[in-house]
């Protein structure tokens, strides 16, 4: 009469803690995880080929829309991409501003994370306070190019406009406002019991794990890799900064956020670097009316907050819009990690690892 | 006591049960309400502040005068009073859903059970020692109208002296609340969180009874008011070590029986979505809502009256300890009516006592993450279980030689 058997559940698309619309087939033995299966594409609007038929400064506006929560970096990836297969030389000045930027959107972008990480595991109040934080990093976004998520915020050859008055001071006051906060996180998280135990040794993923299946980003350098783009191959203006690319070994979830946080000091650095050294000069490279391409091929890396993106585009002669576009998003290769990282674990560690995945679907589905 | 008749008992049984009911509809929603500002304190936020604007409108005039004098209106923060009733009204005339497959009668006694059980606990609660007051034996209209009269109107619903087993009985029904309403959801994640639930509540159900039998160890009673009455004065210094851990182990039990953070495993939001009332919606899901505060109060009240004094000042047994040291070295200083109004029992000190316990439920709630299922079950089991029984022992020993 009794007997036992494993159950499947599906965890998303409708969850509160998928972060969007991923969907994990998970089989349960009672709440141990037997299997995973990540299905995707319940965001797919097909970024890659709209961009193809549309000019190539069209398509930043679909760059904004991949990864929503660190649109600028996006931006930077495509805008530089355009100008490697152009070969276009950008101003200092406007080098130094997309820099600043970039880092900027990388506190962003872990500041979202580490709220949504933190209430995934319980622990509300993070939450609020790194919204707190987050909101005032989008006020520098809007006072810059008007816009808050999705910020359109690079042109090609530049930038579209300076920075605005007091734009130095706002920025300096938000950074002055995060290391506080951030010391406030860590005094609700570090070295809390609980979340060591919820995050010590979970969801581990070995550095040779991460290389076989194309892992970047935090998760990388957490594993013991010092893999950063920003030292590997320097774009913007990053040859001129210091910063450090912090490294752990331990390569689980824990490990993950002393990282991650360590990232958002160096990126508070850097930005200190690029207000300190901001060049006189045009931020606008000269352009031709209209680009038309030659024949050629370029792929070009940056890193994201969550890794690697880059763009891959094919130009064709006397084309106006690229040929073949193709962006590899690193939430994408990222998540393909998830079923080793959970096999075995408890239901609550699957929450735990895609929350340190930083998923973000728009640009998995893109 | 005077005999009484069937009919006079059933009346004072109604006139205490309208009371204790009123005072529960007011205790919950306020700590509903105190959650979701002391939580948006925690969070920098303002919690809620809304709705107040029409229906008070003397707050909104304050409000506007106190702008206008150049001062943040502080009546402005509790503003969302009124929202409590909205929210009620909401649950109520929300539609009903049932799942299509769920088992219709568990799945419609569920909510009602764990209501019942978290309400009935109240019935042993002793709210004051003495008789609240009296009806008097005829009314003065016109005349004077005889009715039954001169009887006394107790501060306890249910006198007795099995009080402590009543209220762990009821208690323990609470959980079939919730696990006969994950069950009936017919919902995956409602069977998980009533799982998880079943084996939490059973877990944690014994490290809380142990901890109480300290007291009744120590007292020699399990009459709800005279164990509170003994724990406080009549203990020696060393039971004070003993009635300190138990008061520990009770609370932290405490957190997991009513499913609050950090041991919240049944709901489990991120992980769970809502875990055993996924399904529920509208007042059913309201009353598994109410349970919840009202298993809190209840915690609340047990420990504060058992661990902390009661309606007396001081904590763990220190009252009578403190008054009759006071009373060897310092004899003047109990004649002072200063000290002596201080060290009479109040029920000021009593509802302070409940207050500061429901808030150190939710400011738990505002800084803690989640426990890991797991890891509940091992903090039960492995130091909860031992230290407790450490403790009787200790307790034991106490009871015996001292």
């Amino acid at each position: 009469m009794f007997k036992s058997q494993e159950m499947e559940i599906n965890m998303g698309p409708q969850h509160p803690s998928t972060h969007g619309v991923l969907r994990l087939k998970l089989r349960l033995d009672g709440e141990t995880v037997k299997h995973c299966y990540p299905v995707i594409g319940y965001l797919h609007r097909g970024v890659e080929k709209i961009c193809e038929n549309k000019a190539f400064f069209q398509g930043q506006v679909w760059t904004d829309r991949m990864d929503y929560c660190s649109a600028i970096s996006n931006n930077l990836g495509w805008a530089e991409a355009i100008e490697k297969l152009f070969g276009i030389t950008v101003p200092r000045r406007a080098r130094y501003l997309r820099t600043m930027l970039n880092e900027l959107n990388r506190l962003n972008s872990h500041l979202l994370w580490l709220a949504t990480h933190a209430m995934d595991i319980g622990a509300l109040t993070v939450f609020l306070y790194c919204f707190r934080d987050r909101e005032k990093v989008l006020d520098v976004f809007e006072a810059f190019c008007g816009s808050r998520l999705t910020t359109s915020a690079m042109r090609i050859g530049g930038l579209l406009e300076d920075i605005p008055e007091g734009f130095e001071k706002m920025v300096k006051d938000t950074l002055t406002d995060i290391r506080e906060g951030m010391l406030e996180y860590e005094t609700l998280l570090s070295e809390n019991r609980i979340w060591l135990k919820r995050t010590v040794g979970i969801a581990r993923l070995s550095a040779d794990d991460c290389l076989a299946y194309g892992v970047t980003g935090p998760l990388l350098r957490a594993a013991g890799v010092a893999y950063d783009i920003r030292k590997a191959h320097p774009y913007a203006a990053y040859d001129e900064m210091k910063f450090e690319v912090p490294t752990k070994t331990e390569a689980d979830t824990y490990a993950r956020y002393l990282v991650r946080l360590e990232e958002m000091r160096q990126s508070i650095s850097i930005v200190e670097q690029c207000l300190g050294g901001l060049p006189e000069g045009p931020i606008m490279a000269k352009l031709p009316k209209t680009l038309k391409s030659e024949v050629g091929e370029v792929y070009h890396p940056t890193e994201a907050p969550k890794g690697e993106i880059g763009y891959y585009l094919v130009s064709e002669k006397g084309g106006v819009n690229p040929y073949r576009f193709h962006i590899r998003t690193p939430g994408f290769l990222n998540l393909q990690a998830i079923p080793l990282m959970v096999q075995d674990a408890l239901v609550a560690d699957v929450i735990a690892a895609i929350g340190t995945l930083d998923v973000v679907l728009g640009e998995i589905d893109r | 006591m005077q005999e009484m008749t069937l009919l006079q008992t059933l009346l004072i049984a109604t006139i205490q049960v309208i009371l204790v009911v009123t005072f529960v509809f007011i205790v919950v929603p306020l700590t509903i309400f105190a959650e979701r500002k002391v939580i948006g304190f925690l969070q920098q936020r303002l919690g809620s502040t809304r709705i107040a604007g029409k229906l008070v409108g003397i707050t909104a005039l304050q409000n506007r005068a106190m702008w206008a004098m150049g001062k943040f209106p502080i009546l402005h923060y509790f503003r969302g009073i009124p929202g409590l009733a909205g929210d009620i009204c909401k649950l109520l005339f929300k539609e009903d859903v049932k799942p299509a497959k769920a088992d219709r009668l568990v799945y419609l006694i569920a909510p009602a059970i764990a209501m019942v059980a978290a309400v009935m606990t109240y019935s042993v609660i002793c709210f004051h020692p003495d008789p609240l007051f009296t009806i008097p034996a005829s009314l003065p209209i016109i005349g004077e109208i005889p009715i039954i009269g001169g009887l006394p109107v107790s501060g306890v619903i249910a006198e007795v002296n099995v009080g402590l087993l009543i209220l762990l009985g009821f208690a323990s029904v609470g959980v079939y609340g919730i696990v006969l309403g994950a069950w009936a959801s017919n919902s995956k994640y409602s069977l998980l969180g009533g799982l998880r639930s079943a084996a939490q509540m059973v877990s944690y159900e014994v490290p809380l009874t142990i901890s109480l039998l300290v007291p009744v160890v120590l007292s020699g009673s399990i009459n709800f008011y005279e164990m509170g009455q003994l724990t406080t004065l009549e203990m020696s210094p060393w039971a004070v070590p003993s009635l300190f851990v138990g008061f520990f182990v009770y609370m932290t039990c405490g957190f997991a029986e009513t499913n609050r953070l950090p041991f919240d495993m049944p709901e489990a939001e991120s992980e769970l979505i809502a875990g055993f009332h996924t399904e529920y919606s509208g007042m059913r899901f309201g009353l598994f809502y109410l349970a919840e505060y009202i298993n809190m109060s209840v915690v609340a009240a047990i420990a504060s009256s058992f661990f902390l004094g009661g309606p007396w000042l001081l904590p763990f047994g220190l009252q009578g300890i403190a008054w009759d040291f006071m009373a060897t070295h310092a004899p003047s200083l109990v004649e002072l009516w200063l000290v002596k109004w201080i060290m009479a029992p109040h029920w000021f000190y009593f509802v302070g006592k409940i207050f500061t316990l429901l808030f150190v439920f939710i400011w738990v709630r505002g800084s803690w993450p989640r426990y890991r299922y797991d890891q509940v079950m091992a903090v039960a089991w492995k130091y909860l279980i031992p230290l407790t029984l450490v403790n009787l022992v200790a307790a034991g020993l106490v009871r015996y030689f001292a």
